[in-house]
C-alpha cells in the first residue's frame, strides 16, 4: 500500500484565482481556454514579463529534499530539467511524447519490466543524455528516497529490484510487482527527472566527477554535496553544475524575492527551439500589486485573481487575452469517521446521510455566484477538465448527486428522520433495520453538524455560507466555524488511521480546500485505502480498496472508472467545486493557450511574438 | 552622562533578554505545529519526525530556549523552515531595503512637517491653519493602503508616468539608483507622517511661544523670524526627537501595507508571513532585531534631548 503522497506540485501562477469550465458543462463565461493565434507570423525574439505571485523559489537541484515543499521549485526546475514523462499537451490532459525525454516506453513480463528507450538529445554542454543519466538519478534516489520530497513509499525506486542498462539509450527496470502501464507511466515516471552524471557526480565543488552513486555511500555524499549546493540561491546562475540543463532554458539571473530570468538553451535538443530570447518571471508580492503591473502595461502574462475577474473588460481593452487553466485537483468536504464524536461519527458513516448532505449542495449555484462560472463542477474524485479521459461519463454528466432537496428529503424520510425545513430534523425511529435512523442513532438526534473551514478567503466564506443555506433547506443544520488555517491543520492533522484521539480528533466536516496534487492519472490510493494517512477521515471500505488496487495493479483501463464511480456514489469526500486559475496575456503573444494544468501554465518554449505584434 | 550612558546600556540587554525569552515562549504556544504549517496539511507523521529532528523540533522546550541563546551568540539565529534560507540572510537582506524606504519617508515627513507646524502655530486660527488641519486629519485618518492604490491609480495606471512597484534592486545602491521607482511608496509613507508629525509640531511650537523666553526676547527687540530659528525651533524639537527615537523600530520593523501594494519585499511582510506559517527562527530573530531597535532608538531620543535641551543632564538629580 503506498502510504504517503506527493507535495511538491507545480505552483500556479496566481495565488488563488478561479476554477474552471472545460467540457462538462460548467459554464466559463468570458475566458476560455482555446488556442489565441495573433495575427501575422512568429517571429524569433522578444521578451516575455511573466507575473508569479506571492514566493520565489528557493532550491534549485530538481530532486527537492522532504523538508523544503515551495512548489515555486518546480516551477524553477521544471524548464531546465524536464521530467522523463511529460504531463500535459497543450491544453490536453495527457503525457506529451515530444517533450518527454523517451522515445518508447515498453512494458513486459505482465507489467513487471519495463524497457525505457530514451531521445537521442543532448545536454547543455553537448554531450549526450545516457542511461547512464538515469542510472545516476534512480542511484542518488535509492540511497536517499526519505529524504525526496516527491518519494511514495512502496514506489520509485524502491519498487525497482534491479535496473540494467542494455546500451547508452536503454533502461529496463525490474519492478517488484506487475503495475497498471497508465498508472506507472503517467503517476510515476512523470516525477522523475534525469541528471547529467557526466557533470554531477561528485562530491565537492572543488572534486572530479566520478561514479560514486555507485555505492550507497557515494551516493548518499553526492546527494548531500547537490542539495547544499542547491540550497545557494547566491549562486543559481555561476554555479557550474546548474549550467548544464537538458530543458529549453537556461536560467541567467536569478534575485531572492524579486525576479528571476532564463534564455533559450543554445544546445536544446526538443521538438522546437523557444522563440523569445528571454523570459523574465517577476515575483509580486501581492494579487494587487500584480494586477496593478497588469493594468500598468508592466507584465506581458499573469494570473489574474477570481475576485478581480470584472477586470477583465479593461484588461482587454488594454490588449490582453485570457485563459483558463484548470486544476488537476478536487475540492472537498471531509468527513470524519472515526468515531470520536460518537453521534455525528455515526451519522456520517450512513451513506443516506452523506447522499442527503451531498443533494443539498448546490454545485450550480456556488459555480456561478461565488466563482463567476469558473469552476470544476465537483462531481466525483476526478476532475473533470483537468482530468482529462479519466473523467468519466457519469461524472462529466453531473455526477450521481446533483443538487435536488426533494430527493434529500425523501431519502431521511425513508430512514425515520422528521424533517423540518429551514429548522433542524430529527430522528424519529432509531435502529438499524430498513426505514430507520442506522446503528448508534438514538431517536431525537438533530441533524446537525458542525463544518470547519480555513479563515481568510473571501470566496471560501461564500461559499460555506452557501452551503449552510442550502443544507437548510433540507432540514440539515449546518454550523460554520472558520479558523486559521494552522489551527485547522493541527485538528485534522493529528488524526489518522492509528491515532485520532478523541479530544483532539472531535471535528465533523472539514473543508480544506481543493487538493492541489492529483497528477496525470488522478489515482485514489493515498485517499481513499483504508488506513493511508492521507485519508485523513478515516474512510474504510473493502470494495474500495479492491478497486482502487485494480487501478494501480491491475491492466485494465475500464478498472478506473468503476473505481471512480463507485467513489462518486460512496461520498467518501463531499465533492465541491474546484476553482479555476484565470491566466491573462497580452494579445500580441501567440502559443500561451490552451493552459496546460500540469505545468501552473508555464510553457515560454511555446511563446511567441508575432511580426505583427 | 558616561554613567548614564552604561546603566542605559545594561537595561538594554536585560530588555533584550527579555524580550528573546518572552518571544520564545509566546511563539511556541500558538495553536499549530510549525511541521505541519510548513510541510502541509497532509504531511505525513513520518516527513513530520523528519522535520522535527532536522530543526531540533522534537528536543524539550528549553533545550531549544538554551540551543537557541547559544545560536544568537555566536550570531546565528537560524534557518527559516519555509524559505529554507539562513534568518540572518534574509534579515540582512531586506532591512536595508526598509531602511532605505522608510528612511527617505522619514525624512521626507520631517522637512515638511517641521516647517509646516512652525507655520500652523505661528498662524494658527487663520485659513492656512484650518485648511492645512483638515487636510493633516484627512490623511491621518485614510488608511496608507488606500492612499497607495489611489496614487497608483492616478500617477501609474492612468497617467503612466510613475511605475506602480518600488525598485526592485537588492542592494541600497541599486534601490536609490531608481528614484521615480520610489516616489510613490515614499509619498505614501511620508504623508502619513507629515499629518502626525505637524500636529505635534504645532502643539510644540504654541507651548514654547508661550513662554516667559519668548516674551523677553521680544521685549528685547529680537527679530521674529530669529526668535523662531533659535529659539522657539530648538525647544520645540522635542517631541519629534521622542517620536524620531520610537519611529526606528518601525523603520526596523518595515511597513507591511506598503510593502505588499508596491510589491517591495521587506521586514515587515517577512515578518507577516513567518507569523501566518509558524516560522519560529524568523519570528525570533526579527523580534531579537526589533527589540535591540527599540531599545536603541529610546537611547538615541533621550542622548537627543540632552543634546538639544540643556536643562536636561542625565545622571544628574
Amino acid at each position: 500500500m503506498r502510504i504517503t503522497r506527493r507535495l511538491a506540485a507545480i505552483a500556479a501562477p496566481v495565488s488563488l484565482a478561479v476554477v474552471l469550465a472545460a467540457c462538462s458543462g460548467s459554464s466559463s463565461p468570458s475566458a476560455s481556454n482555446s488556442p489565441g493565434t495573433p495575427p501575422g507570423h512568429a517571429i524569433k525574439g522578444g521578451t516575455v514579463n511573466e507575473a508569479w505571485v506571492g514566493a520565489s523559489p528557493n532550491d534549485i537541484f530538481p530532486l527537492p529534499p522532504v523538508t523544503n515543499t515551495n512548489g515555486y521549485n518546480a516551477n524553477l526546475t521544471s524548464l531546465l530539467w524536464p521530467t522523463l514523462v511529460y504531463q500535459g499537451d497543450g491544453g490536453q490532459s495527457i503525457v506529451n511524447p515530444k517533450e518527454s525525454l523517451y522515445s518508447s516506453l515498453k512494458y513486459s513480463n505482465g507489467d513487471k519490466q519495463l524497457t525505457i528507450v530514451l531521445k537521442h538529445w543532448k545536454w547543455s554542454d553537448g554531450q549526450p543524455i545516457t542511461s547512464r543519466d538515469f542510472t545516476f538519478v534512480y542511484n542518488l534516489l535509492k540511497a536517499e528516497a526519505k529524504n525526496w520530497l516527491d518519494y511514495v513509499p512502496g514506489l520509485f525506486p524502491t519498487d525497482v529490484t534491479s535496473v540494467q542498462t542494455p546500451n547508452s539509450s536503454t533502461v529496463v527496470l525490474n519492478l517488484d510487482r506487475s503495475y497498471n502501464p497508465a498508472f506507472y507511466t503517467e503517476d510515476v515516471l512523470s516525477y522523475v527527472p534525469l541528471l547529467p552524471q557526466h557533470a554531477w557526480d561528485k562530491t565537492s565543488a572543488g572534486g572530479k566527477v566520478g561514479n560514486y552513486d555507485q555505492t550507497t555511500s557515494g551516493a548518499k555524499a553526492v546527494w548531500n554535496f547537490l542539495q547544499k549546493e542547491g540550497a545557494q540561491m547566491s549562486s543559481f546562475t555561476t554555479n557550474p553544475l546548474w549550467k548544464v540543463v537538458d530543458g529549453p532554458f537556461t536560467l541567467v539571473n536569478f534575485s531572492s524575492n524579486t525576479d528571476w530570468d532564463y534564455v533559450p538553451n543554445k544546445h536544446y535538443s526538443g521538438p522546437a527551439m523557444p522563440h523569445l530570447a528571454r523570459m523574465n518571471d517577476v515575483v509580486y508580492t501581492t494579487d494587487t500589486a500584480e494586477l496593478d503591473a497588469l493594468r500598468s502595461g508592466n507584465v506581458q502574462v499573469g494570473g489574474l485573481p477570481l475576485n478581480d475577474v470584472q477586470q477583465l473588460p479593461e484588461l482587454r481593452a488594454q490588449g490582453y487575452s485570457s485563459a483558463t487553466q484548470p486544476i488537476p485537483g478536487v475540492a472537498q468536504i471531509l468527513p470524519n469517521f472515526y468515531g470520536t464524536n460518537t453521534v455525528s461519527d455515526m451519522l456520517l458513516r450512513q451513506l443516506y446521510i452523506r447522499q442527503a448532505l451531498e443533494d443539498l449542495i448546490n454545485r450550480k449555484q456556488i459555480i456561478a455566484k461565488v466563482y463567476n462560472g469558473y469552476s470544476d463542477p465537483g462531481s466525483g474524485p476526478v476532475p473533470i477538465a483537468a482530468g482529462g479521459p479519466w473523467a468519466s461519463p457519469l461524472e462529466k454528466s453531473g455526477g450521481p448527486y446533483p443538487y435536488s432537496v426533494s430527493n434529500a428529503v425523501a431519502l431521511l424520510k425513508a430512514h425515520g428522520w422528521k424533517v423540518t425545513p429551514s429548522g433542524t430534523s430529527t430522528c424519529q425511529k432509531a435502529g438499524s433495520s430498513a426505514g430507520e435512523c442506522g446503528a448508534g442513532i438514538p431517536a431525537g438526534t438533530p441533524l446537525t453538524f458542525t463544518l470547519a473551514y480555513s479563515s481568510g478567503s473571501t470566496s471560501f466564506d461564500e461559499q460555506e455560507a452557501a452551503i449552510q443555506s442550502s443544507e437548510s433547506q433540507g432540514g440539515v443544520k449546518i454550523n460554520l466555524k472558520s479558523e486559521p488555517f494552522n489551527t485547522l491543520a493541527a485538528t485534522v492533522g493529528v488524526c489518522n488511521a492509528s491515532s485520532h484521539p478523541a479530544s483532539a480528533c472531535n471535528w465533523e466536516l472539514v473543508d480544506e480546500g481543493y487538493d492541489p496534487d492529483l497528477g496525470l492519472y488522478p489515482a485514489g490510493s493515498e485517499f481513499f485505502l483504508t488506513g493511508a494517512p492521507d485519508n485523513q477521515g478515516g474512510y474504510s471500505s473493502a470494495k474500495m480498496n479492491q478497486l482502487i488496487n485494480a487501478t494501480e495493479y491491475g491492466s485494465s483501463t475500464q478498472a478506473f472508472y468503476t473505481y471512480e464511480d463507485y467513489a462518486a456514489r460512496q461520498l467518501p469526500w463531499l465533492w465541491l467545486p474546484n476553482s479555476s486559475l484565470i491566466v491573462v496575456y497580452k494579445s500580441t503573444l501567440g502559443g500561451v493557450a490552451p493552459l496546460n494544468p500540469f505545468s501552473g501554465s508555464i510553457n515560454p518554449e511555446d511563446w511567441y511574438y508575432t511580426s505583427g505584434s | 552622562m558616561t554613567a548614564y550612558l552604561v546603566r542605559r546600556v545594561g537595561q538594554a540587554i536585560v530588555v533584550v533578554i527579555g524580550v528573546m525569552i518572552l518571544t520564545f515562549i509566546m511563539v511556541h504556544m500558538e495553536p499549530g505545529s510549525a511541521a505541519r504549517a510548513a510541510l502541509g496539511i497532509r504531511a505525513t507523521p513520518e516527513r513530520i519526525a523528519v522535520f522535527n529532528a532536522t530543526y531540533g523540533l522534537d528536543k524539550p522546550l528549553y533545550t531549544q530556549f538554551v540551543i537557541y541563546v547559544k545560536d544568537v551568540s555566536r550570531g546565528n539565529l537560524g534557518i527559516s523552515y519555509t524559505l529554507q534560507q539562513p534568518v540572518s540572510t534574509l534579515i540582512e537582506q531586506r532591512l536595508p531595503r526598509d531602511a532605505v524606504l522608510l528612511g527617505l519617508s522619514t525624512v521626507l515627513a520631517l522637512i515638511i512637517a517641521i516647517p509646516l507646524g512652525m507655520y500652523q502655530a505661528v498662524r494658527r486660527n487663520s485659513i492656512g491653519d484650518y485648511t492645512f488641519t483638515s487636510l493633516s486629519f484627512t490623511l491621518y485618518s485614510m488608511p496608507d493602503f488606500f492612499f497607495a492604490l489611489l496614487l497608483i491609480a492616478v500617477f501609474a495606471v492612468q497617467l503612466k508616468i510613475l511605475p506602480p512597484f518600488a525598485p526592485s534592486a537588492q542592494s541600497v545602491a541599486g534601490i536609490l539608483a531608481d528614484p521615480r521607482a520610489l516616489v510613490l511608496p515614499v509619498v505614501t509613507l511620508a504623508l502619513g507622517t507629515v499629518a502626525s508629525f505637524s500636529r505635534y509640531m504645532r502643539s510644540s511650537v504654541i507651548d514654547v511661544m508661550a513662554q516667559d523666553f519668548i516674551r523677553t526676547a521680544r521685549a528685547k527687540g529680537m527679530p521674529e523670524r530669529k526668535i523662531l530659528r533659535r529659539h522657539v525651533l530648538r525647544n520645540s524639537i522635542l517631541p519629534i526627537v521622542t517620536l524620531l527615537g520610537l519611529s526606528l523600530p518601525g523603520i526596523v520593523a518595515g511597513a507591511v501595507i506598503a510593502e505588499e501594494v508596491f510589491n517591495y519585499p521587506g521586514m515587515g511582510l517577512l515578518f507577516y508571513q513567518a507569523a501566518t506559517s509558524h516560522d519560529f527562527p524568523i519570528l525570533l530573530g526579527a523580534t531579537l532585531v526589533i527589540g535591540v531597535a527599540t531599545v536603541v532608538g529610546n537611547l538615541l531620543a533621550d542622548i537627543g534631548y540632552a543634546i538639544l535641551d540643556p536643562r536636561v543632564r542625565y545622571g544628574r538629580s
